[in-house]
């Protein structure tokens, strides 16, 4: 059975979702908290099965679905996939156990299910076909979220949501049959199975088209500027469970493709394409930092620093060597643990005030103490403060990105102050000063089923703050094996350019760890360090 | 002996968390108690390391790794060594002495809980700023005890002031931050290290530009923690905060952590002199600077912030000058009496009702005998008069830039050390000395609790002996690892001229504020004057920074969210709506009504002939047709 784990990840919700239509209306919450609870234990347990070491894919499986196509039913999980797999669990479970939401909660939970599959398909999809199919179906629980349970403009946000990442998703497919057309050009046989295209080495024309299709459909997810737009929108009208999960999962998706697909596809493309990728990543940390700052709605506040944070982390993968990619990776971790808990907070006050303007509260620090506690953590972990969460990711990718220009780090590296900047002002708005508004004095404290949810993303904010070596370890068997040692190899044949050769280093090259000073002191080793490098 | 480096360590945390846990509940006297226990307990494990660190024992434990990965590996690694275990102790010995008078200072507070937690956990932090044996590990203390300072800062976060000082202190931090982020990234990738060790060992065959860069980008780092020109000034607005804090995080411990950084990582700052040269000049220029805000200022703890500022100052100077060893000396004597003038102003402050104008106080020091010896003997020891601390730390620094050819710099601190005196007891005589104006306002003064006073009798006592029972073992202990220098002036007429003179025109200054002050006369004339103004002003510095940076980054936020809406987004929808618009006008086609849908269905049969006979064309005849273009 353990070898079909990965199928039973995907079906078990859906089945159990399907099921669920059958479950009494009260006996629904229990239903769905046990049955994401049983999803959330099995993916903890393939993480205890998961040979850590190793950092090839595992747990694969394979059967054909068209083979005339070369369109197959192929499963895999590396360590980079692990993690966002248990993180989707996680989140979805804790999603359901503090869910506050009193409306239709049965088709609520059902939808929740529908979308945990469709979540966990993405991630251990190894076929392109199966990518896309489950990447498109993941919007259909989505616009019904926001479309059913949203605000007063809900059905504005969701039409825009789908519609606006359904369009550029198309452009990638067409990217992937091409891909598929070329390998068949060049073998005779149709294939989307992801590992069979990491065989293929391109000229570098055909990448660069390739890679401009797929960024079109990953950028849009992630959301980059220019095309976030509907990620406000989104999270204006969703209810508090469907901001959770679209910010701490779903825009993983756009980053994850980029590891998963864009790097060791097109690694000579994706070299060239770093001044722009990176432009494009540095506008988005520092612009959205600012408009995150011009907010009234704390909603918005959080919605904008999502795509902040995500800046980083487009950084962190482009710097192209382990400890970037590694970083952005945690990273994708740790901004679905802090997002996904302030959107839980936030939610908190609007269950009891109905509105999010920052305005109308002030002071809540002393009606409030948990509350406030909790979201002073999780705003030093948005903020990057060290032994907190975001603090590895964040280091790591900036250091990362350094490495191919020190400019993109420092101009980078405002993320920290800028985040500073519009996370403090929005917390003194709310928490400091003294409470103004009569309605704000009778407030409750968080009750038990919120702090279910924000309780264990407290823990975990801080534990893997301060011991991320069991995730960082398979994160960087993973990105050597799946991801670096392919580029590398790709661009060491004749089609590889030589920007990409200087970039780009052997991950598997082992540095000399015993350096004996030179007796002379100055200008002795320019030689020695050039030598110290890779080969 | 390791053990006892986790107890100095960890103790902090332990009575942080105890008293967090008690945080939200009502004031228990034991919470403070159990958290200066702690203290204590970390002082004691450091005291018993530092008399192994005496012997000649240094300690380096590594407890986990943090984070590793690629080629980058940093472990969570401590150190006691001759430079650290001061720093232990400095730090150790002030907050168990400021945990103790907290008690009573903090006793009418309703989050006194939360003041110990808050209090506790800075120590912590601080101490992990210290022992940290790679950069990284010194930046979690770093960003820690930013986090605690604006727990701190903003302690009464009802009020606005407070808040705002707050968020601005780790704002302009954070600034440095990145700047200190950007040096250990440069470090890492040419030297592929960032532990102390590894640095020191291949910095020497490093390249010099990048060396350069690299002490730069740190140094501005410690420019923000240390709040140096231009970054310095949230510390005087951070005296918001409640006395005891501005006491130990805000005079002596966690305003030091840059010069301890430059201290720290000597033997990069010794290959790069220019870069050495500019701080020592930054430092002369903070420390004249900020005396002379000091001089007209009317808030006591602002005077002693810019005070704080001016010495931190000269330590910059020694430090770059290469006098290590002297900067951590002055470092660790600054430490002693500064944060016993603070407790002696936070005396005052219980006793005023929490007022900080000076010119409102006056013969306080019958009521409150034993704050006015502390608080002289405090200043005496700040304005560097024979025998106590200041006068074998601070002239030290003067010498240091005496023999080391730096003429300038040493006219500079001279003056500037005139200037402290006259500053320092300006604030003495108009709180201590002459009439009781406080009567106009209608307070009753009272001496502090007895135990508070106890509490700061160890400061007391170490303003005092520090320079003439510590100097000389000291230096013995610390050159162990620092590059030793005497700094002694040989001509011993020059050295006696130049140590008499230093002590005459530092008493003058006295004399001089004696004179201006006794009586608390204002003289309208000299205040409405443009240098007065300057000065009371800041310099206009904290007035230029809110129109150059902050407005205009609000403007330019809702500028950016403007533009999101207009031109962004707008751009999106318009894509959409020219579909959207296509399609609403093309929808008539299809009417339903045969005869027009046919009419359709002939053009568009007829386009697709003609364009399939054109293209049929082009690929039969393509041939002809290059030729006719001339191919």
């Amino acid at each position: 059975m353990i070898e079909h784990i990965l199928s039973i990840l995907i079906f078990f919700p859906l089945v159990a979702g399907v099921l669920g239509f059958m479950v009494n209306k009260d006996s629904i919450r229990a239903y769905g908290i046990a049955v994401s609870g049983i999803e959330f234990a099995l993916s903890l347990l393939l993480w205890y099965v998961f040979d850590t070491a190793n950092g090839g894919f595992q747990f694969t499986e394979l059967m054909p679905l068209i083979p005339a196509f070369g369109i197959n039913y192929q499963l895999g999980i590396d360590g980079i996939s692990l993690f966002i797999v248990i993180m989707s669990t996680l989140i979805t479970f804790l999603g359901i156990l503090s869910l506050t939401e009193k409306r239709d909660i049965k088709n609520l939970i059902i939808t929740l299910l529908a979308l945990e599959m469709t979540m966990v398909g993405v991630f251990v999809s190894l076929d392109a076909i199966l990518f896309y199919v489950f990447w498109e179906l993941s919007l259909v629980p989505m616009l019904y979220i926001i479309g059913a349970w949203g605000g007063p403009k809900r059905i504005y946000a969701s039409v825009k949501f789908f519609l606006y990442t359904f369009t550029c998703s198309l452009v990638m497919l067409v990217g992937m049959i091409f891909m598929a057309y070329l390998y068949q050009q060049a073998t005779g046989q149709w294939s989307f199975s992801i590992t069979e295209w990491y065989r293929v080495v391109l000229p570098m024309n055909l990448q660069m088209w390739l890679f401009a299709a797929f960024f079109l459909g990953f950028a849009i997810k992630v959301p980059m500027f220019p095309f976030h737009t509907w990620l406000p929108y989104a999270h204006g009208q969703a209810p508090t469970i469907g901001s959770v999960i679209l910010a701490a999962v779903l825009l993983k998706m756009g980053t994850y493709g980029f590891v998963r697909l864009s790097l060791p596809l097109f690694p000579d493309a994706t070299v060239w394409f770093i001044p722009v990728v990176v432009t494009l990543a540095l506008i988005m940390i520092v612009y959205t930092a600012m408009v995150a700052n011009a907010q009234k709605d704390i909603k918005q506040v959080i919605a904008y620093s999502s795509v902040s944070h995500m800046g980083v982390i487009i950084l962190g993968t482009f710097a192209l060597n382990i400890e970037g990619i590694s970083g952005s990776v945690f990273l994708m971790l740790g901004h679905g643990i802090v997002s996904g808990a302030l959107f839980l907070l936030v939610g908190v006050i609007y269950d009891r005030r109905h509105t999010k303007i920052m305005t109308e509260f002030g002071g809540l620090a002393s009606i409030m103490p948990a509350y406030a506690t909790i979201f002073g953590i999780m705003m030093m972990a948005s903020v990057g403060l060290p032994l907190t969460i975001n603090f590895v990711g964040e280091f790591l990718s900036l250091m990362g990105i350094f490495k191919v220009a020190p400019m993109y780090a420092l101009v980078g590296g405002l993320a920290i102050i800028v985040g500073a900047i519009y996370m403090l002002s929005a917390f003194k708005k709310v928490f400091f000063g003294n409470v103004t508004n009569p309605e704000n004095e009778k407030l409750k404290d968080v009750n038990r089923t919120e702090l279910y949810g924000l309780i264990p993303l407290t823990i975990i904010a801080i534990w893997l703050g301060i011991y991320p070596k069991p995730i960082l370890d398979p994160i960087d068997a993973a990105v050597r094996e799946n991801v670096l040692n392919i580029m590398y190899q790709k661009i060491q044949t004749d089609m590889g350019t030589e920007a990409a050769r200087e970039l780009i280093t052997d991950p598997y090259a082992k540095k000399p760890e015993i350096v004996i000073p030179a007796p002379t002191k100055k200008h002795a080793t320019q030689s020695h360090k050039s030598e110290g490098g890779h080969h | 002996m390791e053990m006892f480096v986790y107890i100095a360590l960890f103790a902090p945390l332990v009575g942080s968390l105890t008293a967090g846990l008690f945080g939200a509940q009502k004031k228990s006297l034991m919470v403070g108690v159990f958290a200066s226990g702690m203290l204590f307990t970390s002082f004691i494990a450091s005291l018993l390391l530092l008399v192994q660190v005496l012997q000649g024992h240094t300690f380096h434990v590594e407890m986990m790794t943090w984070i590793k990965t690629g080629d980058f590996n940093v472990p969570f690694g401590f150190v006691v060594n001759e430079v650290s275990v001061t720093m232990m102790m400095v730090v150790t010995t002030v907050s168990t002495v400021v945990h103790v008078y907290a008690i009573g200072y903090m006793d009418h507070d309703k989050s006194f809980n939360r003041f110990f937690a808050y209090l506790s956990a800075f120590v912590f932090s601080m101490m992990i700023l210290v022992m940290s044996d790679n950069l990284l590990g010194l930046f979690i203390g770093w960003e820690g005890v930013g986090v605690c300072s604006w727990l701190l800062i903003g302690f009464w976060y009802h009020k606005e002031s407070a808040t705002w000082a707050a968020n601005e202190a780790f704002i302009m931090n954070r600034i440095a931050d990145l700047a200190m982020l950007v040096g250990i990234f440069t470090l890492y990738w040419n030297l592929g290290t960032i532990s102390y060790e590894g640095i020191f060992a291949t910095v020497g065959t490093a390249d010099h530009g990048m060396l350069v860069t690299a002490a730069a980008f740190l140094f501005v780092g410690a420019m923000g923690k240390s709040a140096q020109f231009p970054l310095h000034t949230w510390l005087a607005d951070a005296m918001e905060g409640p006395t005891p804090v501005s006491a130990l995080i805000h005079a002596a411990t966690m305003v030091t952590a840059g010069v301890y950084l430059v201290v720290r990582m000597n033997p990069l700052y010794d290959l790069v002199p220019e870069v050495g040269i500019v701080i020592a000049s930054l430092g002369a220029f903070v420390a004249m600077f900020a005396a002379t805000m000091a001089l007209v200022n009317r808030d006591m703890k602002r005077i002693i912030a810019y005070s704080t500022l001016s010495q931190l100052g000269y330590m910059f100077v020694a430090a770059g000058l290469g006098a290590y060893w002297v900067a951590l000396f002055h470092l660790m004597a600054h430490a002693f009496f500064k944060a016993l003038l603070f407790l002696g102003a936070g005396n005052v402050m219980h006793a005023m009702s929490d007022e900080l104008d000076p010119f409102k106080m006056g013969g306080l020091g019958k009521p409150m005998m034993w704050t006015f010896i502390m608080m002289t003997l405090a200043s005496i020891a700040l304005a560097g008069f024979f025998p106590l601390a200041g006068f074998f730390s601070k002239d030290l620094i003067l010498e240091v830039a005496f023999v080391g050819g730096h003429p300038i710099l040493y006219t500079v601190l001279l003056l500037t050390a005139g200037l402290t005196a006259f500053y320092s007891f300006r604030l003495v005589f108009l709180i201590f000395t002459g009439e009781e104006r406080y009567k106009l306002f209608g307070f009753h003064p009272h001496e502090a609790y007895k135990y508070m006073l106890i509490a700061m009798s160890p400061l007391l006592v170490l303003a005092i002996i520090t320079g003439f029972t510590f100097k000389g073992g000291y230096y013995e202990m610390v050159t162990a690892l620092l590059p030793a220098g005497e700094y002694h002036i040989h001509n011993p007429i020059v050295y006696w001229i130049m140590t008499i003179g230093t002590q005459l025109f530092v008493g003058a200054a006295v004399l001089y504020a004696w004179i201006k002050y006794k009586n608390a006369k204002v003289d309208k004339k000299v205040e409405a004057g443009f240098f007065y103004q300057l000065l009371f002003n800041q310099y206009y510095i904290p007035k230029i920074y809110d129109e150059v940076f902050s407005k205009p980054y609000a403007e330019l936020s809702k500028m950016c969210w403007k533009l999101d809406n207009t031109v962004v987004d707008a751009t999106v929808d318009g894509i959409a709506h020219v579909f959207y618009g296509t399609a609403e006008k093309t929808h008539t086609m299809q009417d339903g009504n045969l005869s027009s849908m046919l009419r359709w269905m002939v053009i568009g049969l007829v386009a697709l002939i003609v364009t399939a006979v054109i293209f049929i064309g082009i690929t039969v005849n393509a041939d002809a047709i290059m030729k006719l273009l001339g191919h």
